[in-house]
């Protein structure tokens, strides 16, 4: 192929101009969002604004210039159904200059200066995050922010949630299967082997699939598109992890149709703030390819990211301010001297791919997929019985508990508040023991133990999948006018879910029974098992269990999905349009492996269950029976996806389009259960989430300038919901489980990019402006692992979209009250909305890059984000919530009690600086160095969660909340990344 | 080009070795810590003992103490079967004291048997339980925090760092043994530790009688004020069904849905205007269960009255206790056979309230 290039460009050889030294320029044309070759794309080589030579790229899209004199040359680059690409190439020292990529923007989305040909930025993989805000591939100018940029602030495109985001590996949708979340923690640290990738925005739809109303991502990660080549890098950086090493080999496709790819890296360390947070994660991918010919090629490739990371936690604002430190982590704790920490993530999750590709003629291109996923994901936490609670920032620790200014709250004791504020701020290494977790007293209260039975041990909660996918794909181009992608997919997937000991700390062994259940039911041991089975098969002894032992919980969770897809395509002229259908099927169930004591349910002859004259099993409102153990019902779903799109390109370099998607999704398995770690019992209410979605965009590329104006308007119905605290009144988990759910998102996002008098300066500037509110008040059920009863049964939460403002009027002595009616009732003056919680609804960027000709680039950046909300808590927009102990609702609890949290407005700048180097033709060293928070502002919240506790008035008339925790981001923090390459 | 090479290795390098996470957290080996040893830091002679301690209390009047005081003894208690709650007593020669630490759990940290130091300054001095007039008499002197709010003489200490500020492990022992007393040892109703060194302190009572009578305090709703008249329901004065030490929330539901509370009166003793626990029964007209709305279902302490000869001994257990609902032997009940009873001999109000420690402290005698 190569070969053959060189001649076609013998006549261009010939032409040029020969020194005694001469140059060349050589690459590979391709699609920028996936790196797929661009075939016959005419390349055109000036200088001086004076034709040099010309040329069409190989099927391949490789091209070759040789004979070319030192200078910097015009390179420009056209393709049908591509923006042109205009860079600049330096031609010296007589080296072919090889450009790896020229990359190039199909006319759907927006043209820009292709960075990556110039140099390898690698900003999208500074490893700041494992989970950007959005993945995207392409340049339109607001997705580069917004993907990246926007990531340490935690922001959510257009407001919605992850698992809205389709993310595809080779055409195999990824989303996990239980709750739908998108899995990038799979293959992170495989950013060379998982670049390449194609995707859309919106509602658009993609050639893997209809999608959704967030766009989708497929990454390709098959041996071929992985870029040819040894490519070696060192990356440190402040804010997550200290260093990551990392190496990759591509061969690209071989004269013998062979491709290989290997990717390897480590990431390793701690960071600069959050103390605890660690990473000793690994990754490798290893793929081969084979073309057998033109029409058959087969690949298959294998990756997993093993390794664990310890978790940050949210603490409340006032162990903050005592720690004098919003990025107290209060997990860890010393253990001998040593950090260490309790939330430890410990993954292997293995991921195989096959893939058969036919391409029989130039129309027709079918693929079939196998992906098989497997391995295990486990997550630490203290588990303790009979004991204190080893949790630092518990807050019968903090001052607060002892004393409040207000004496309703029944805190009043100033003496014991001092004393605790004492052992929070007084920074001498004696006080460590308070403020972290003291490991050396969890041991000895084990040594002590009687027996050696451990009171504080080391939980692993396991969610362990094995997803089997097959997928097939078929691409038809009927005409130059009409073409049909479509497909058929399938997922079989069980996780088991149950935890584990990891560690006794220094105990023999811990005992498998349900503490709460244990002080409730104190006259029936039964009622206390974790596992009755075993009890009753064991003499009446609960297990006794050791490292590695299930205990606790053990469930399955299956889920089935089927689908079928098909999306035309139609162009005419500057027109295209399209529409795409899917239907689906799913359906989930649970499979409890263990017999709880408090849901015993039926036995194996359908008998109930009698243990000392006393029924164990019991019923539900409706009479049927809790049970633990054995098959739930099985949620079915019919679900299925309409999709319509148009746009038109005007002569200028404007282009319009609309888009409009019906959504008819199945929820989720995780959303689907009021408990799931102990009972078979589904949600009420259980239904398909309804979703709307439109999107209308405009877009400018011309003479370098390049806009994009998108307004979006999605409307969610009834969605579901489950939310799952600790609770440490009652020791145990509390779930909320949340129906009929309505959101509306609607909002404008703008991304421009505006060349400026001075060659190589460019402005560019992202807006995200929207309104992402509930308008329903969903109904809740709300139950606790261990125990039968349902606090809340399926009622509704009435303060939930809004709360009222009462009207205020100012009495003559300056005291305001609240306004009355002629009735007496307090008169509402307003509703107040509640959002969409945990992301800027405003979030803008501005930046000023500068890019020389010698491979230097230089970004400016600054970010200001607003409109940010805490994530509710539906208890606290109850009646009974609102209304207090005397069930009486007035303004003031109302007021208080339904109140959404919005966090402060925040200003970032940010900074980037890179180059690259170029040696003998065929190395490529470069280093990109960024700093973020260059203000140091330590006062960004994240995100964060209300606690779903109350506290009693000392009047008995109204409750009070317990404080929120919250997540901060890291202060000033730098990201140098050195690669070498070649 | 190779100056590059170098380059990278070398950061590679520093990064490697220039960090302290790369310790236990890289091989994610943690060794165990070692078992802390008994000590006693060598300032802590005991001033006082447990008795001279108590005398310097005055009734009616918590006492911040501001003296260096400190008082040592052997935990004679244990939480763990759930009957002693956020709290431990310790005797010396002399007499007990309960110490309201404050925290669940506290066998773990404080063992039966094992020596406690109390710096007791910074700490308060008060009593619990104490009634004036004909009826009532003397309650029982503890250590706890100063309470501000008046409601108790004592607080829960709580705080971690004040506990370890104050109370000090000494060496472990052998569990306290039990003396066995006689009805003569018995304090009287405003017996104190300078009358009855027994106050306090683990003791033995022998040929307990069943009294026929349990007292329990239930709630209408304990989140609303249960000072309230109209908050509260009686049980006293006759057993009321009541056949076990205690009741947890289900054995609760199971006396009460019984019925046999029905004629109980809702109020205070003399404010009988709220009705019957009858008067809360409903009956579901389509599968009729029974239920009765408004009465909370909880765990419930109960006071078993036996006497030892002429004396009165009420038997106060926890709703919480994890033996709350064992029953008592019929023939007990029945006055056909007596008891033998190991725990702390406290006084109530002037009456005595013996707290067991667990249910192996019930000896059914012939």
């Amino acid at each position: 192929m190569f070969r053959k290039l060189i001649v076609a460009f013998a006549t261009v050889l010939c032409s040029a101009t020969l020194l005694a030294q001469t140059g060349g320029v050589k690459g590979t044309v391709v699609n920028r969002s996936g790196r797929m070759p661009v075939q016959g794309a005419a390349v055109t080589l000036s200088l001086n604004g004076e034709k040099v030579a010309s040329g069409n790229a190989g099927t391949d899209g490789k091209f070759l210039f040789e004979g070319l004199e030192n200078g910097i040359y015009q390179m420009t680059v056209k393709a049908e159904g591509f923006n042109d690409v205009n860079v600049n190439v330096t031609v010296e020292g007589g080296f072919v200059k090889d450009l790896i990529f020229v990359s190039m923007v199909s006319t759907q989305t927006v043209k820009d200066v292709d960075d990556s040909s110039f140099i390898e930025f690698d900003m999208d993989d500074s490893g700041y995050t494992d989970n950007p805000a959005i993945l995207f591939g392409s340049n339109d100018p607001y997705n580069n922010v917004a993907g990246y940029g926007f990531s340490a602030i935690r922001f959510k495109n257009r407001g919605y949630n992850n698992e809205t985001q389709d993310v595809y590996l080779s055409g195999v949708k990824m989303n996990e299967a239980m709750t739908g979340y998108s899995p990038y923690s799979l293959w992170s640290g495989l950013n060379e082997a998982t670049r390449s990738k194609e995707t859309t925005i919106g509602n658009e739809s993609s050639d893997c699939g209809v999608g959704g109303y967030n766009g989708i991502t497929n990454i390709l990660a098959n041996p071929a598109a992985v870029r040819p080549g040894w490519r070696f890098s060192v990356l440190t950086n402040s804010a997550l992890y200290r260093l990551r090493l990392m190496a990759n080999y591509a061969s690209g496709e071989l004269d013998n149709g062979l491709s290989y790819a290997i990717n390897v890296s480590a990431r390793l360390g701690g960071n600069d703030w959050i103390k605890g947070v660690y990473y000793r994660s690994f990754a490798y991918y290893a793929g081969v390819e084979k073309k057998i010919n033109d029409v058959h090629r087969i690949t298959a490739y294998t990756f997993a990211a093993p390794g664990q990371r310890g978790a940050q936690n949210a603490s409340t604002q006032e162990v903050y301010d005592l720690m004098g430190d919003n990025m107290y982590n209060s997990n860890w704790g010393y253990q001998n001297g040593k950090v260490r920490n309790a939330r430890v993530r410990r993954t292997f999750e293995p991921v195989f791919v096959m893939k058969y590709t036919a391409t029989p003629s130039d129309d027709l291109e079918a693929s079939a997929t196998f992906l098989y996923r497997t391995g295990f994901n486990g997550y630490s936490a203290l588990d303790w019985y009979d004991a204190a609670d080893p949790r630092p920032d518990y807050y019968r620790n903090l001052p607060s508990y002892y004393y409040l200014e207000d004496p309703d709250y029944g805190r009043q004791n100033l003496g014991k508040s001092l004393w605790a504020n004492e052992m929070w701020t007084n920074r001498s290494s004696s006080y460590a023991k308070y403020q972290h977790i003291d490991w050396d007293r969890l041991y000895n209260v084990n040594y002590n133990s009687e027996g050696g039975r451990s009171k504080y041990a080391l939980e692993e909660r396991h969610v362990d999948q094995n997803d089997i996918n097959l997928s097939g794909n078929v691409k038809w181009r009927a005409s130059s006018l009409f073409t049909l992608t479509g497909g058929v997919d399938f997922k079989w997937n069980r996780t088991e879910n149950y935890k584990v000991i990891k560690d006794l700390l220094g105990g023999q062994y811990y005992v498998d029974i349900d503490q709460f259940a244990e002080r409730d039911f104190a006259s029936s041991e039964a009622l206390v098992q974790n596992d009755l089975d075993y009890w009753l098969q064991n003499g009446r002894k609960a297990q006794k269990v050791d490292v590695g032992d299930i205990y606790g919980y053990d469930y399955f969770a299956h889920i089935r999905r089927a689908g079928l897809w098909a999306n035309g395509q139609f162009t005419v002229g500057g027109f295209t349009g399209n529409i795409a259908l899917n239907a689906g099927y799913d359906s989930f169930w649970r499979e409890g492996l263990v017999r709880k004591g408090l849901f015993a349910g039926l036995d194996d002859n359908g008998n109930e269950i009698v243990v000392d004259g006393k029924t164990l099993t019991t019923y539900d409102s409706n009479g049927k029976v809790i049970t633990s153990k054995g098959k739930s019902d099985v949620a079915r779903f019919f679900t299925y996806r309409a999709k319509l799109g148009a746009a038109y390109v005007f002569k200028g370099g404007h282009r319009i389009s609309l888009n409009a998607g019906y959504f008819n999704d199945a929820p989720t398995f995780n959303q689907s259960f009021v408990s799931p770690r102990t009972r078979n019992t589904l949600t009420p209410n259980l239904t398909t989430q309804k979703t709307i979605s439109t999107d209308l965009s405009y877009q400018f590329s011309n003479n370098g300038y390049n806009v994009r104006v998108t307004g979006f308007w999605t409307k969610i119905m009834d969605q579901t919901d489950m939310m799952s605290f600790y609770d440490d009144s009652q020791n145990s988990f509390t779930n909320f489980a949340m129906s009929g759910i309505d959101q509306r998102h609607a909002g404008i996002e703008v991304g421009a990019k505006i060349p400026l008098p001075l060659q190589g300066l460019s402005l560019s500037a992202v807006v995200s402006w929207g309104e992402y509110i509930y308008t329903s008040n969903p109904r809740m059920t709300q139950t606790i692992d261990n125990s039968s009863e349902v606090i809340f049964d399926n009622q509704e939460v009435p303060y939930w979209k809004s709360h009222p403002i009462y009207k205020r009027v100012t009495l003559e002595d300056g005291t305001k009250v609240f306004d009355v009616d002629v009735d007496g009732n307090p008169i509402v003056e307003k509703q107040q909305k509640h959002y969409v919680p945990s992301t800027p609804q405003l979030a803008t960027h501005l930046a000023l890059n500068y890019r020389t000709n010698s491979y230097w680039f230089f970004e400016i950046n600054g970010q200001f984000y607003a409109n940010s909300y805490l994530d509710m808590n539906p208890l606290y927009r109850t009646q009974m919530a609102v209304a207090g102990p005397d069930g009486i609702a007035s303004p003031t609890e109302i007021e208080y009690m339904a109140a959404q949290e919005k966090f402060a407005p925040v200003f970032l700048l940010n900074a980037s600086a890179g180059k690259s180097w170029y040696f003998q033709r065929k190395y490529n060293f470069g280093f990109s160095l960024e700093l973020k928070n260059i203000t140091n502002n330590r006062n960004v919240k994240t995100g964060g969660y209300e606690q779903t506790r109350l506290i009693d008035g000392a009047g008995a008339d109204r409750y009070y909340r317990f404080d929120p925790k919250y997540f901060y981001m890291s202060g000033i923090n730098y990201m140098l990344n050195i690669y070498f390459r070649f | 080009m190779k100056k590059s090479l170098y380059i990278f290795i070398a950061l590679a390098a520093m990064a490697l070795t220039a960090c302290e996470e790369f310790g236990p957290v890289f091989t994610g080996k943690y060794k165990n810590p070692e078992p802390t040893e008994d000590w006693i830091p060598v300032e802590l002679e005991p001033t006082h003992t447990i008795a001279q301690l108590a005398a310097m209390y005055e009734t009616g009047k918590p006492w911040q103490i501001d003296k260096d005081i400190i008082i040592a003894g052997k935990v004679s208690t244990t939480d763990k079967p759930g009957n002693f709650y956020k709290s431990f007593y310790i005797q010396d020669g002399t007499g007990g004291m309960e110490i309201k630490v404050g925290k669940n759990g506290l066998y773990n940290d404080y063992l039966p048997g094992q020596t406690v130091y109390i710096n007791c300054n910074g700490l308060s001095l008060g009593m619990y339980g104490y009634k004036s007039g004909n009826y009532g008499g003397n309650g029982m002197v503890q250590i706890g925090y100063e309470d501000p709010t008046g409601e108790y003489e004592t607080a829960y200490i709580e705080n971690s760092f004040i506990i370890n500020d104050h109370i000090f492990k000494g060496e472990y022992g052998d569990p306290v043994t039990p003396t066995v007393i006689t009805e003569a040892d018995l304090p009287s109703k405003n017996g104190t530790l300078s009358s009855c060194k027994y106050i306090g302190t683990l003791v033995t009572l022998k040929g307990l009688k069943y009294a026929d009578q349990a007292f329990a305090l239930l709630y209408l709703d304990s989140n609303k004020n249960t000072k309230e008249s109209s908050n509260r329901i009686f049980l006293s004065d006759k057993r009321w069904g009541i056949t076990t030490w205690a009741m947890s929330e289900s054995k609760m539901k199971e006396y009460l849905y019984s019925g046999i509370w029905d004629s109980v009166n809702i109020g205070n003793a003399n404010d009988y205007n709220y009705g019957t626990v009858a008067d809360r029964r409903v009956v579901d007209s389509e599968t009729g269960a029974v239920s009765y709305p408004g009465i909370e279902k909880a765990a419930y302490s109960v006071s078993q009255y036996f006497t030892m000869g002429s004396t009165e001994i009420q038997i106060r257990t926890s709703g919480y206790s994890k033996f709350a609902d064992t029953e008592i032997d019929p023939e007990v009940l029945e006055g056909r056979k007596t008891i033998d009873a190991t725990g702390i001999l406290t006084l109530y109000q002037g009456s005595i309230q013996f707290i067991l420690l667990d249910i192996t402290g019930v000896e059914v005698v012939d």
